[in-house]
């Protein structure tokens, strides 16, 4: 318990530093901003950053030809050994196809699929959760009520009004 | 009698050959499970698609021979470090090869980088707008990048591999990962950025 309490109080710790580091220290803080402004070795080495970013980013939005994979494959699996070309799976290999993945495939549908399951869990938590406690919390008064009149007129009388079949307040109303 | 022997030779050979088809059936597999990752890295650092082809060919004629065939710990990483080195390769002798053969078309500003617009010279607006130039640039300079952290480069960058991943790939942590790539990040931002110094 002590434990999982430090890592709270050292991931709280840690998100406060590194706000008030990227606050005082980021791209966005002020005194940052002035001296970018006026230092001209700054805005190159800035530039020249931006540049390498979107060269990455150029080279990564690059598509290659769909069949590419294909080819490739078809190419290594001919230089494999005589076995391994006839193999079926070698078969399958030299006509596959790039695929996206999973989590691309189903990107898409992540925010109607998290608004569904929060709706779930807020039934399921209503269903098991606030009903079962609202059961237990009318049995347990029950039991109290039942006490009381039991210890003031007694256990015979108190069986009649509140009969072992009854298991609800509500019957006796 | 001569048919009986050649026939029981074939079945041997067929035996053997089988056996090996067995041994070695997990190269189709690293293929299939990898072989769309390793596509795009190699794709990305070289930009080119036969030569994707070869590299990509190499990397599994490597891996069949690795230790007389037999499978590497960790395949993945084997691959993915062979088939980075293999494409640095060949575009560093694609480099030189352009400056070789065509010393007249690669001719000044670009005769260092064998065709390569080099990015410590000073080009056109537009050229250094030109999307294709950017590339080429940053593939001539991560080329010339020492090899540790190239690797971390390529892999995070290009390959777009989490750190773990990188770190289990190269053998480092996943730390040391990240600041192998903040220095190859510091190196590439100087050299493309030498012409505004200059």
């Amino acid at each position: 318990m002590t434990a999982i309490n430090k890592n709270n109080k050292c991931r709280r710790i840690r998100g406060w530093l590194s706000e008030a580091i990227s606050r005082h220290f980021g791209l966005d803080a002020n005194w940052l901003q002035k001296h970018i402004t006026n230092c001209p070795r700054c805005q190159r080495r800035l530039l020249s950053y931006g540049k390498v970013n979107l060269a990455i980013s150029a080279i990564k939005s690059q598509p290659h030809k769909l069949d590419l994979l294909m080819c490739a494959n078809a190419q290594a699996i001919g230089v494999l050994k005589h076995s391994l070309r006839r193999a079926q799976k070698a078969k399958k290999l030299r006509t596959i196809r790039p695929e996206p993945k999973l989590r691309e495939r189903f990107g898409k549908y992540a925010s109607s699929t998290a608004n569904i399951a929060a709706c779930i869990a807020i039934m399921l938590l209503m269903k098991f959760g606030v009903f079962s406690s609202m059961d237990t919390f009318q049995t347990q008064g029950q039991k109290v009520i039942k006490q009381y009149y039991a210890s003031r007129i007694g256990d015979d009388l108190a069986d009649e009004v509140f009969p072992k079949d009854t298991n609800n307040l509500s019957n006796l109303i | 009698m001569f048919g009986k022997t050649v026939s029981y030779g074939l079945l041997w050979d067929f035996a053997v050959s089988e056996a090996v088809s067995e041994d070695q059936r997990w190269i189709l597999s690293t293929m299939q499970k990898h072989g769309q990752e390793l596509i795009t890295l190699l794709w990305r650092i070289l930009g080119n698609e036969q030569d994707v082809c070869d590299a990509y060919q190499d990397t599994f004629l490597q891996l069949a021979h690795y230790d007389r065939g037999q499978k590497p710990e960790h395949v993945k990483a084997y691959i993915f470090r062979t088939a980075n080195n293999v494409a640095i390769s060949m575009l560093r002798r694609r480099i030189a090869q352009r400056k070789r053969i065509s010393p007249a078309v690669v001719t000044g500003k670009h005769a260092d980088t064998g065709g390569f617009p080099d990015p410590a010279v000073p080009g056109s607006p537009a050229e250094e707008l030109d999307s294709k130039y950017l590339q080429e640039s940053l593939r001539c300079c991560i080329a010339q990048l020492p090899k540790h952290l190239r690797n971390v480069i390529t892999l995070r960058d290009l390959a777009e591999l989490s750190y773990a991943q990188i770190g289990r790939i190269l053998g480092i942590s996943a730390a040391t990962a990240r600041v192998y790539r903040c220095k190859a990040l510091q190196l590439l931002t100087v050299w493309m950025g030498k012409e505004e110094e200059k």
